[in-house]
């Protein structure tokens, strides 16, 4: 059985070879197609990637550590102890979830009020760590004036743009900002501006305010807690592998630490993300039903042409099966070698022009802002072996279901009629 | 006919090799839709997002006392200390060819409380009848009802009546600093609460009477601060707005109108990056296009080679051979526009009256501040259906150029001698 | 949502805390009026700031504003009892008359008399200024006294519009959680009145000025009765209150100031 198997698959190869016009150009059209798929596949894994970077830095980070309650109440009150603290950062050093892990931040969260001698205004305020910070939400990079935070500071603080306009502050200006403490009190904290960004997000630029972790945890005599633990992995993908883990690790600890992926804090990223999914699947989706229609065209006509040939075969003695095998081997074929040309060809020009980025600010003045989250014009291309895998299984998919109809057809010849056809 | 016989030969080729020619022209029929579709789609998707961003709450032309925004002060009402006559002033802005309807809105800021739970809130004074055509917020009611004209009715957004705990029927007091410095306030009954699906509406906006609100602010009735407009087809909002911001500065009334184009301009650059996205769309789909064609005719051509050369031999010019050629691409492409055509318009009218609804897929979210929900919603992109059909006829003549060309310099001898 | 906030706490949160704009602005006095030259700066400013620390009072006093937008003028009631208790009640114009508020701790009430409700007012709503007065929150929660805030110098000692007085200027401390840059504060040298402060905000300019005349004896101490407060950015508009009369060190109690006093004040002097 094998050995007529391999016979067979080498008549498809040599029929295959044997009109090499027409299989070129149908490979021309397939492959052309097929390389678009990698170009935008890798632009749109990248795009999508940029995007929950983008979201993730200036939230809660791709995982993050809270009190159970935190997330509902967004209170003081609900903070993580520092044993709860050390706990999560220990389950942080597990050999399995290290490796995914780029960086991670500790927070002290606030609703407080920003007052000067002009006004004062709610504000959101954040302590944090300016070296773990740097890597983090990245606040420091939309910097416009000053500077960001440096560890060893104290009364220094870092505001938006618009916050200081409406309070009337420049770099260097005294602010107060008052809030209830962990005892139930207002206190007030005088910090002085080191630093004012422009995030584009108006929100962010009217109501952030970053100062050091430990002035925010004096202030509010919190001790060594925080409100949120927040972490960065190398890449978005491995958030549902990480999040299992450390979940795993910490079931004991459920009633003082709660693991968070990025989905379940930021639900309207996670939808925008989808819906963009979704015209991506449709497109391709458009994409495969060419480049299958391509297949069953060339594979069938040269079936068609063949009518004689095919006749002459299967009155020699070759059965309808293997008649189909050999149709179908020729698709299988076409497939296969337009797929894997197509891909490399795709991979190879999403490289050598975009791997720096697609740039396609021309498109927009200002800012692009999408669910909260402003996002860079430059996308760069992702390449991942998943989605490799997931191409080279579609084109085969597709190869696989182009080829049946025509194998299909070369069964029905009917051997007398076809005798009658010229060559 | 043009072309001679030519033409009808052309047809004629293309139906003795039906199941080819069907292929080929599926190809393109298939093309055709994907653009239209996706086309429509990525419209639908703009087109989602402006009604959503526009009318849910700000309407599509907004009229102002010129000095009211950026600052939305209270004192800055149309037509100054004085007010306007407002009724005339709204009928006079629904009269405009482009407006569907217009309303009037009083805004102030306040707290609302209930027991000891209490939250601050931005209060908007409409007329109950007039706004329900010309935003959504109305509409987006989850329990209870709307506030009724004239009487101490309050609709709060959901996250309002989360914070106090309360739900339609039960009392609320309403505080509110008036335009004369004292603090207004007075008890109101919660008709409703709203869901608009946007954080920042229903976590801070509450809907009372237009009469309630001023009575409350010690403003007069010919005191607003604002009338908003639907206007059906968003493009033509900013024509719209010209023409009524001189209109009204005519009579004497220093305002500015604006449409969503500039106070929203976010919104239109998606608008126009959508548009651009269109020309990659048909170069794509069209230049795979392109090869499945040339394939087919290549092969159409080839097998009749004997009978071009017989053509020839019998005195046919090259060029009517490649007549011939072409005028069976372009009667391959008119099957496959209409074939196209044919599955495209009625699915696309489907999809435009009674878009399928995929939020069993998806969640909501919103972009540039409008609320995205997720139907499969698609508007006529216009400018695509002709686009596409011009692709698709390029297509097929580019293709069919090269084998038309070698069709005629066939050597009638050597081929009929089978050389 | 900063509008709402902004505009809602403006003119409404901040009126708990009318008991310390009194007490924090009115530096007030203690007899003897006879001045100890040996007394330091700090001394001198520190009486002038604390008299009113640790005791009670109750006061009938009367506000006029003046904004770009309208006039008022309001009577009131105003009871305290140290920094933590206040309950003021609002006994004019014929519209407002009857709200009260009650601070209480760290709550905060309100009162309106025309609904008959009582509502409470979260330590997040504390706004910036009091029933669109001129006085600001930073006035009002200030429960820390002025020479641990602030260093005090003299800035000039001598002759002013024919009556010696001394110019003092405050310069807060590096860490002192307060929003103004520098305070400059006029007082006569033989009665320990103050005549103005002056606030500037961290760039050294004026922000709003407060200016004291009427110095009149009332509950037994040498006050001024009459206080001007006037922001810098906005010429025209100003807050003025009136002492119509005040007494100290009486009897009350913290059980004082309870929500049933707060809605009904019969049986209230």
């Amino acid at each position: 059985m094998t050995g007529r198997l391999s016979l067979l698959i080498r008549l498809g190869v040599r029929n295959v070879r044997r009109q090499r016009r027409r299989s070129f150009l149908t490979a021309l059209a397939m492959g052309l197609g097929v390389a678009v798929l990698v170009f935008s596949r890798a632009l749109g894994d990248g795009a999508h990637e940029d995007w929950i970077q983008a979201g993730v830095r200036l939230g809660t980070g791709h995982v993050a550590f809270q009190h159970p309650r935190f997330q509902a109440s967004g209170k003081l009150e609900d903070r993580l102890s520092s044993e709860a603290v050390q706990t999560a950062l220990t389950a942080l050093e597990l050999p399995e979830v290290r490796e995914y892990v780029a960086a991670a931040a500790s927070r002290v969260e606030l609703q407080a009020l920003a007052n000067s001698a002009t006004a004062a205004v709610p504000v959101a305020v954040a302590g944090i760590d300016p070296e773990a910070e740097r890597h983090f939400s990245q606040l420091g990079d939309k910097l416009i004036d000053g500077r960001y935070l440096e560890s060893g500071d104290r009364l220094h603080a870092y505001i938006g743009e618009r916050l200081a306009k409406r309070l009337d502050l420049d770099v260097g200006s005294r602010l107060v900002l008052t809030g209830q403490d962990a005892t139930g009190e207002i206190a007030g904290q005088f910090v002085r501006v080191v630093g004012i960004f422009r995030s584009g997000l108006p929100e962010a630029d009217e109501r952030v305010v970053h100062i050091p972790l430990e002035t925010a945890r004096t202030w509010l005599q919190v001790g060594d807690a925080v409100t949120t633990l927040g972490v960065l992995l190398e890449s978005g993908w491995d958030v549902p592998e990480v999040v299992g883990r450390l979940r795993v690790q910490l079931v004991d600890d459920q009633d003082a630490v709660r693991v968070l992926g990025w989905r379940e804090a930021m639900p309207e990223l996670d939808a925008a993300i989808k819906i963009d999914d979704y015209g991506d699947y449709i497109f391709h989706v458009i994409l495969f039903a060419l480049v299958a229609l391509a297949i069953v065209n060339t594979v069938l006509m040269s079936v068609m042409h063949r009518t004689r040939e095919f006749g002459v075969l299967r009155a020699l003695g070759l059965t309808k099966h293997q008649t189909a095998w050999i149709v179908f081997s020729e698709g299988l074929i076409l497939t296969a070698v337009s797929g894997l040309v197509g891909m490399v060809v795709g991979f190879a020009f999403t490289w050598i022009f975009f791997r720096n980025g697609l740039d396609y600010s021309f498109a927009f003045e200002g800012d692009f802002e999408f669910s909260g989250v402003i996002l860079d014009t430059i996308i760069i291309p992702e390449f991942r072996i998943m989605q490799v895998l997931q191409s080279l299984g579609s084109i085969f998919l597709v190869g696989v279901f182009a080829s049946l109809y025509p194998a299909y057809r070369a069964t029905r010849i009917d051997v007398a009629e076809a005798m009658k056809f010229e060559a | 006919m043009p072309g001679g016989p030519w033409w009808r030969i052309g047809w004629r080729n293309l139906g003795r090799n039906r199941r080819r020619s069907l292929i080929a022209a599926s190809m393109l029929a298939v093309g055709y839709f994907s653009c239209v579709a996706l086309m429509g789609w990525a419209d639908g998707l703009v087109a989602e997002m402006i009604g959503n961003g526009t009318g849910i709450l700000t309407g599509q032309l907004q009229i102002h006392a010129s000095d009211y925004l950026p600052d939305r002060s209270v004192y800055e009402t149309i037509g100054g200390r004085d007010g306007t006559n407002v009724r005339q002033l709204v009928e006079q802005v629904a009269a405009d060819p482009d407006v569907d309807a217009a309303a009037p809105r009083v805004y102030g800021g306040g707290l609302i409380s209930s027991g000891s739970a209490t939250a601050a809130a931005m209060f908007l004074g409409v007329d109950p009848d007039l706004e329900l055509h010309v935003s959504r917020i109305m509409n987006a009611l989850v329990s209870g009802e709307h506030p009724a004209a004239g009487a101490n009715e309050v609709l709060v957004g959901t996250e309002i009546a989360r914070t106090l705990g309360v739900s339609p029927g039960d009392e609320v007091v309403v505080v509110a600093p008036a335009i004369d410095g004292s603090l207004g306030n007075d008890l109101f009954v919660v008709s409703g609460v709203f869901e608009s699906g946007l954080a920042e509406l229903d976590r801070s906006f509450a809907l009372l009477p237009i009469d309630a609100l001023q009575a409350l602010m010690v403003l007069p009735p010919s005191r607003v601060h604002e009338i908003a407009a639907f206007v059906r087809d968003p493009w033509q909002a900013p024509a719209a707005a010209a023409r009524l911001d001189s209109l009204i500065r005519a009579r004497g009334l220093d305002v500015a109108a604006e449409s969503w184009t500039t106070i929203r301009p976010e919104m239109v650059e998606y608008a126009q990056l959508t548009q651009s996205f269109q020309w990659v769309l048909l170069l794509i789909v069209f230049g795979m296009a392109i090869f499945g064609v040339a394939n087919t005719m290549l092969m159409a051509t080839f097998e009749r080679r004997y009978e071009f050369a017989v053509l020839k031999a019998l005195g046919t010019t090259p060029s009517g051979i490649v007549g011939s050629v072409l005028s069976e691409a372009l009667a391959l492409g008119a099957i496959g526009l209409v074939g196209g055509a044919a599955v495209t318009f009625p699915i696309m009218v489907w999809w435009h009256l009674a878009p399928p609804d995929m939020s069993w897929l998806f969640g909501d979210f919103t972009m540039l501040g409008a609320l995205i929900r997720p139907v499969l919603r698609v508007e006529y992109p216009w400018t695509m259906t002709v686009g596409a059909a011009v692709a698709l006829f390029l297509t097929t003549v580019l293709a069919a150029l090269y084998p038309a060309l070698r069709s005629a310099r066939i050597p009638p001898a050597d081929t009929l001698a089978g050389r | 949502m900063g509008f709402v906030l902004s505009v809602s706490l403006r003119l409404i949160a901040g009126r708990s805390f009318v008991a310390w704009v009194m007490l924090t602005v009115m530096s007030l006095p203690f007899l003897p009026t006879r001045l100890h030259a040996q007394r330091t700066a700090s001394e001198i400013v520190d009486e002038v700031d604390r008299l009113l620390r640790g005791r009670s009072s109750r006061a009938t006093v009367q506000m006029d504003i003046l904004t770009e937008h309208w006039t008022r003028s309001m009577g009131m009631r105003i009871w305290s009892l140290g920094t933590e208790y206040s309950l003021i009640r609002i006994l004019s114009p014929r519209k407002d008359a009857g709200m009260a508020t009650l601070k209480s701790g760290e709550e905060i009430w309100n009162y309106l008399p025309r609904v008959d409700r009582t509502i409470k007012l979260p330590a997040s709503l504390m706004g910036a200024a009091w029933m669109g007065s001129h006085f600001t929150n930073d006035d009002l929660v200030k429960e820390s006294r002025i020479i641990e805030d602030y260093d005090i110098e003299i800035g000039y000692e001598g002759r002013r519009e024919g009556v010696e007085v001394w110019e003092f200027i405050l310069t807060p401390k590096p860490d002192a959680a307060v929003v103004w840059g520098r305070i400059e504060e006029q007082v006569r040298q033989d009665d320990l009145m103050p005549v103005w402060v002056r606030y500037y905000d961290d760039r050294g300019d004026l922000a709003r000025t407060m200016v004291f005349s009427e110095f009149q004896v009332m509950g037994g101490r040498l006050v001024p009765a009459h206080m001007v407060v006037e922001p810098a950015d906005k010429p025209g508009e100003s807050t003025t209150i009136i002492y119509r009369d005040l007494e100290f060190d009486i009897d009350l109690e913290p059980s004082y100031f309870s929500l049933r006093r707060l809605r009904d004040d019969r049986g209230s002097e």
